[in-house]
């Protein structure tokens, strides 16, 4: 320890003794791998599995169930209440939910002012397929129609003051329902369940409705919806049910390979039942898309990110090539002390634990430099990729991957320049 | 101690071969001051640059305690230089901003040395240099036979058994020369090998032998006669 100590020691007398270029190398490293940090942790939040224990146990199915010929079609990506139905007439899934997301206003009382909400309209196995944290409460019993919401803990503060709010009363769009329950801080990124809709970069719903009271209650989807028929569906709750609204999203869970294999059979025989009562002409496509999948299934990809992931990564290419160059010119400076330590006994491998200390000090300066330049354009995409906002914190294994990045660098940057310096005529360099 | 056999010597570039030692037969024996003579570009440093391994022969041997330094790795050649080699360069070769302490103790850290073990090696050296007052000095503060001194300082703490000088008063006035002759005698005296490279006939008078290079040649490897130095 007390020679790694010495190490050090010297290394700070080698920076002491040309300052400028030592400063310049840790700022072009500090740009190079900031801007990189910035994008990285785009492009990681991004692509990073939110369930990643049960995100190929989460499917989304998909029938081509269209009342119209077409050949060569993908399925719609939203289905009816009577294809949800359809689809839920087996026990294979081990849960099952059906969803989509809606506006409203709520209030507590005539007299306040409401308050817009987003409201996602599902089914009590949403919560626990999801594992959205309970706070306070109970998930409704069942999936039949009652006049209750749960609450997120952050609406309920923002309406009650307060997270322990089950069993007050609440005015939704001028209903009247009771809370049920309040979830914990929750926010899945990204929030796959949407990506259908390509909402699953955006913030999580202010409040849950169970999806008979969404249709009892006339909601119309906010994301997407499509019909086949000329059908009046705003009055949804007598129309919505039969018809040909889709707007549902579905998802189920199937845990095991024979279930997944089970439920494909199912969705087939269901599709050809409907094929043969004449309910629909075209050719059979169904899709079972796993959650880890979706996004790609529905090319929701940030292409931006993409583009600008290549491009910092080249950009970090070029500042380590200069900031090599920059770090050979000074170890060659350095090399007669290289030789002369040499000369006296020091072996090759001592010279390169000399270097380790350089990398250490190298790569502390360097990551304070990359982490206050990635922090910058964090701050600066989020001004211009706003949509991107939710995905620009820093986690742990994020934090030590970057920093383990900045590291190899920093020994990138000072490994060839050493061992220039520390090979060569020993007789030559001490005579220069 | 050192024995050279047929050792040879050359230096290649694109167009040219330059014969720097041919066929050198050489026997030195433990505590003897050998002083390397012959006029410039004869040899003398590359002779003295191969003995303390700081560069490689092409063909011949030389064994070191009896053992062949050729095909060592760069581990063994580093413990060798540093456990039994000690060397003082003509332009001093001290680290400019190492005080006079840090100076003298690199070769014993490398030795993996403990800070005590250090310490006391450094302070023997200083006191043998005459330099303890000014220990925590960087060498711009010294005069160029202080620095040659401290030099000499940094070769003897590791009490090796052999020193190399290579013109180590090259540099310094007439004083401050046979101050460092006087010393590199009394080191000569303790016990130490010494070979010194030197155009000074009076330096090469005052060590034990004389040995002459001449075109890469060995001339004259005989015993100094002080007698027959001083009748002629």
């Amino acid at each position: 320890m007390e020679q790694f100590i010495y190490y050090l020691k010297v290394s700070f007398k080698g920076i002491k003794r040309a300052p400028l270029p030592y400063a310049l190398t840790i700022f072009i490293l500090s740009v190079g791998l900031g801007v990189f940090f910035a994008n990285a942790t785009f492009y990681y939040q991004l692509n990073s599995d939110p369930l990643p224990h049960k995100s190929d146990k989460l499917f989304f199915p998909m029938a081509l169930m269209a009342p119209y010929e077409c050949n060569d079609c993908k399925p719609p990506s939203v289905l009816s209440y009577s294809n949800i139905e359809k689809l839920s007439q087996t026990d294979i899934a081990s849960k099952a939910a059906a969803m989509y997301s809606a506006d409203g206003y709520l209030r507590q009382s005539a007299e306040q002012a409401p308050l817009p909400v987003s409201i996602r309209i599902t089914q009590r196995d949403f919560f626990s397929m999801f594992d959205v944290p309970i706070l306070h409460g109970s998930i409704w019993p069942d999936n039949s129609a009652r006049a209750e919401v749960i609450l997120t803990k952050a609406s309920a503060e923002k309406l009650f003051g307060r997270a322990d709010v089950v069993g007050e009363k609440l005015l939704l769009d001028d209903r009247h329902v009771t809370v049920s329950a309040v979830l914990d801080s929750w926010q899945m990124l990204p929030r796959l369940y949407d990506a259908n809709n390509r909402n699953h970069l955006g913030d999580a719903d202010d409040i849950y409705l169970p999806l008979e009271s969404g249709y009892d209650m006339n909601y119309l989807s906010n994301s997407q919806s499509q019909t086949f028929d000329d059908t009046d569906y705003r009055q949804l709750s007598t129309q919505g049910r039969s018809g040909a609204m889709h707007q549902l999203q579905y998802w189920v869970q199937l845990d095991t390979p024979a279930q997944q294999q089970a439920y494909r059979q199912f969705m087939h025989n269901l599709v050809q039942d409907e094929k043969a009562a004449g309910r629909h002409p075209s050719e059979p496509n169904n899709q079972l898309v796993a959650m880890r999948d979706i996004v790609h299934y529905f090319g929701g990809e940030s292409s931006d990110i993409k583009a600008f992931a290549l491009v910092t990564l080249l950009f970090l290419l070029v500042c380590l090539f200069n900031a090599s160059h920059l770090s050979l010119n000074r170890y060659l400076s350095n090399q007669y002390e290289f030789s002369l330590r040499r000369a006296l006994g020091a072996s090759r491998a001592q010279l390169q634990l000399q270097m380790l200390a350089d990398v250490l000090l190298m790569a502390l300066f360097t990551i304070l430099g990359a982490l206050l330049t990635g922090y910058a354009g964090i701050k600066l995409m989020n001004q211009l990729l706003p949509s991107n906002r939710l995905f620009s914190s820093w986690d742990m294994p994020l934090l030590l991957s970057l920093l383990a990045i900045a590291f190899a660098c920093s020994y990138l940057v000072t490994l060839y320049p050493s061992l220039r310096a520390s090979f060569g005529s020993l007789n030559q360099q001490l005579k220069e | 101690m050192i024995t050279l056999t047929n050792l040879s010597k050359i230096f290649r570039t694109e167009l040219i071969e330059t014969h720097a030692l041919r066929e050198v037969n050489l026997q030195v024996n433990e505590g003897e001051f050998a002083a390397l003579t012959g006029p410039s570009g004869s040899g003398k440093s590359t002779l003295l640059n191969i003995l303390g391994t700081l560069e490689s022969f092409d063909s011949g041997d030389y064994l070191l305690d009896g053992k062949s330094v050729k095909g060592l790795s760069d581990a063994a050649l580093s413990k060798l230089r540093n456990e039994k080699i000690g060397f003082i360069f003509q332009s001093f070769n001290l680290i400019k901003d190492f005080s006079i302490y840090d100076n003298i103790e690199l070769p014993l850290r490398y030795r993996g040395l403990k800070a005590s073990a250090r310490k006391q090696r450094i302070e023997q050296a200083l006191e043998l240099v005459g330099l303890h007052a000014r220990r925590d000095y960087l060498p711009g503060q010294l005069s160029g036979g202080q620095q040659q001194r401290v030099a000499i300082a940094r070769a003897i703490a590791g009490q090796p058994r052999i020193l190399l000088a290579d013109e180590p008063t090259g540099n310094l006035d007439s004083l401050m020369a046979r101050q460092v002759m006087e010393l590199l005698e009394q080191i000569n005296q303790q016990g130490c090998t010494i070979l010194m490279v030197t155009h000074d006939p009076d330096q090469a008078r005052r060590a034990g032998r004389n040995i002459q290079i001449i075109d890469g040649q060995l001339h004259d490897a005989t015993m100094y006669d002080p007698l027959a130095a001083q009748s002629a």
